[in-house]
């Protein structure tokens, strides 16, 4: 297990982090969602020893992350880094050398993730001679490498064109096969509710949202019920009781039911109007999740 | 998109019995060895390098042609006995110049020899009443020669004839009571070539320091290292690396220097040349060691290499100075401003040599000034890897040593 306990960090007066407590179970892709600024990546760089937490620990199979467990964690920060003037080949090479792995098996470790990521042919050329996508490619071999335990990546998606954010979301999930934690922060939430099977959301310093997207939308307040009834008149769903309308227009109503309302007195209600063509609830998108837990002032259990 | 969200198969995370986790001497080895290999395919690296050994060569070249050694003469003769050789080749000795007497048959081949430059002068005539002296143009070195060979040889034949037997001359026993002057001030140019590089080299070696960390903070890519290991393995790794590496330049300039200066037979002595070559050599070791740290430092407070010299400044000017002084304590080396200055730590590695070479310091004196030097650099590294820890992962605009002590990482 990853644990994320209790982490609190101020910068100054700025108090960016405020307890945000998450786990990530072993073979677990946990996407990481937050405002910007929301303190994503202060709190990975917390686990990468790169800033120094206030109150909390972070620990990997229940010991406190030090730095020899953290050789054993790749890292894709949220700045990209590589010396731009080694060659693709050396750099990867001397990354998996600084995770301990030796020169033979670091040269054959280099090898297999430039050809695995697509980049065999640019091994002996300078990283700054490489597109920005291509570099992102470097960038996240350098992570894999050294066949970590962990994985942690500050938006490794963003920059991708759609075919490399294909490729990475497979040598990611090749990863949580082989039984690595993965934990990456995103600002495409399409993208977190397509790969993971947890989801934190990250708002005022705290975890205000965790769990599988399916949890989410359960725990989710005033669930949303589409109803599209072309006759019916301006106002038809508001006579019901526990009910308020969303949205109204043209015959097209979302409406919020209150808890213990029954929805099939609404459908009565609507084919009293006359026809009805559409009843269905709304599975709120994570967009619609992130957006409700972020501006939401009290915390959603999860 | 092949992938889903959603994966039944729960493996435990795997073993890597095959990595084991570096010791700090370790990382510190791996980050000094990719320091050589990356500089050592430099091209600015090798360019000044070869500059370096060339300009050294061409110094000895210019030495030998302009006729630091030994000088010689060609003398030629017509007429004159053994005796007359014989003087002139004495005469030449104390004037430190190689005689050579050759004998012509006549006037005219005397005439052809120098009209030829064969030889400098042609003697006519030597014990004769008008002995005559052929030159290209008069005012040569060669004239004095002759004229006092002349001179000595007709002072004996008056002599003897007036019957007067010459004891030989006592030999006078030289009492040194200071050290030899001549030799010392060979040492002395030595030492001041070798500060010259010295100067040379610490700059050279302190840019390569300070934009390697540059480059390493403006490219992030120290985020990445500082995952993997502390802020002083990182700066350890890499002030060793240039540092071998310099090593290595100095001491090729070293041995193809004293190889030259032996074979060109520059020097005369040996021995003096060597140890003062020496003396520079562990010189570099401990300047470097100094300036590389706060190179290193000053370095680390900027994100953009346009802005390093602005930080590197200050202590480009105190190696101005250093070698200013030195410059200065070649001409007087007891000089109460080079005897200070060279126990300041920073300013000594350019003085202290020279003041060695003159012979003007004591054992007690060098010790003191290494030791001050090495206590300068355990203040450095000290209090400068924390400056150094708390400034790689700022970037932005240039950093205050406070906020940098201020951001210290744990």
């Amino acid at each position: 297990m990853l644990e994320f306990d209790g982490l609190y960090k101020a910068y100054g007066s700025n108090q960016v982090l405020e307890g945000v407590s998450f786990t990530v179970a072993p073979g677990q892709m946990f996407g990481f969602c937050g405002s910007n600024g929301a303190g994503k990546t202060t709190t990975m760089r917390i686990a990468m020893g790169l800033a120094r937490a206030d109150a909390g620990k972070v620990r990997w199979s229940g010991r406190p992350v030090d730095e020899i467990v953290r050789r054993r964690i790749g890292y894709m920060p949220e700045e990209r880094g590589l010396y731009p003037k080694m060659k693709v080949g050396e750099q990867l090479s001397y990354f998996a050398r600084l995770h301990g792995l030796d020169a033979r098996a670091a040269g054959r470790a280099a090898e297999h993730w430039a050809e695995r990521l697509g980049l065999g042919e640019r091994r002996g050329d300078r990283v700054e001679k490489l597109s920005l996508g291509n570099q992102q490619r470097v960038q996240l071999a350098a992570a894999l490498v050294s066949e970590p335990d962990v994985l942690i990546l500050d938006e490794p998606f963003s920059g991708l064109d759609p075919v490399g954010v294909d490729s990475l979301a497979e040598a990611l999930l090749e990863q949580c096969r082989r039984g690595v934690p993965v934990v990456f922060s995103s600002h495409q939430l399409d993208l977190v509710e397509r790969l993971c099977d947890a989801v934190g959301i990250l708002a005022r310093g705290r975890i205000v949202a965790s769990g599988t997207v399916a949890e989410l939308r359960s725990t989710t307040v005033g669930r949303q019920l589409r109803v599209v009834a072309p006759d019916a008149s301006p106002g038809w769903a508001s006579a019901v009781p526990g009910v308020r309308v969303v949205s109204e227009q043209r015959g097209d109503t979302v409406l919020e039911l209150a808890p213990g309302t029954d929805d099939q007195q609404v459908l009565a209600a609507a084919l009293a109007t006359g026809r009805v063509t559409h009843f269905a609830w709304r599975e709120p998108t994570l967009v619609e999740l992130f957006r409700d837990a972020v501006t939401t002032p009290q915390e959603v259990a999860a | 998109m092949t992938a889903t969200a959603h994966r039944d198969v729960r493996t435990p995370a795997p073993a890597h019995s095959d990595v084991k986790p570096h010791s700090p001497a370790q990382l510190v080895r791996l980050v000094a060895g990719r320091e050589i290999s990356t500089r050592i395919r430099d091209k600015g690296f090798l360019v000044s390098s070869a500059v370096l050994i060339l300009l050294i060569i061409g110094l000895m070249v210019f030495q030998v042609v302009i006729g630091g050694g030994e000088s010689t003469s060609r003398i030629g003769l017509v007429g004159g006995d053994q005796a007359v050789e014989q003087v002139l080749r004495q005469q030449g000795q104390a004037l430190d110049t190689e005689v050579t007497v050759v004998q012509l048959a006549d006037e005219d081949a005397a005439r052809t020899a120098v009209a030829e430059e064969d030889v400098e002068a042609a003697l006519l005539d030597p014990t004769g009443s008008r002995p005559e002296l052929l030159v290209q143009t008069a005012g040569g070195s060669a004239e004095d020669l002759v004229q006092s060979a002349l001179a000595a040889l007709s002072v004996a034949d008056q002599l003897s004839e007036a019957g007067v037997q010459l004891e030989p001359a006592p030999e006078v026993d030289v009492v040194a009571l200071e050290g030899a002057e001549d030799d010392r001030s060979q040492a002395t140019i030595v030492a001041l070539l070798g500060v010259g590089l010295l100067y040379f080299l610490f700059i050279l070696f302190g840019q390569f320091v300070a934009q390697g960390v540059v480059e390493e903070k403006s490219s992030r890519v120290v985020e990445l290292l500082l995952a993997t290991m502390r802020p002083w393995q990182l700066l350890a790794g890499k002030i060793i690396g240039l540092g071998a590496l310099g090593l290595m330049q100095i001491a090729v300039i070293a041995v193809v220097g004293v190889a030259g200066a032996l074979a060109f037979d520059v020097v005369d002595l040996p021995g003096q040349l060597i140890g003062t070559v020496l003396t520079v050599l562990a010189w570099f070791v401990i300047g470097y060691a100094f300036y590389a740290a706060v190179f290193a430092v000053a370095a680390s407070l900027v994100s953009r290499q346009e802005d390093l010299g602005s930080v590197l400044t200050p202590t480009t000017i105190l190696l101005v100075v250093g070698f200013v002084i030195a410059l200065q304590a070649a001409q007087d080396p007891s000089s109460t401003m080079a005897t200070v200055t060279s126990y300041v730590p920073g300013l000594s590695p350019m003085v202290m040599p020279v003041r060695q070479a003159a012979g003007e310091a004591a054992w007690w004196e060098v010790g003191l000034a290494v030791l001050l030097m090495v206590l300068a650099i355990a203040v450095i590294v000290r209090i400068g890897g924390r400056i150094y820890a708390g400034a790689l992962l700022r970037t932005g605009g240039r950093l205050k040593l406070r906020e940098a002590l201020a951001a210290e990482k744990s």
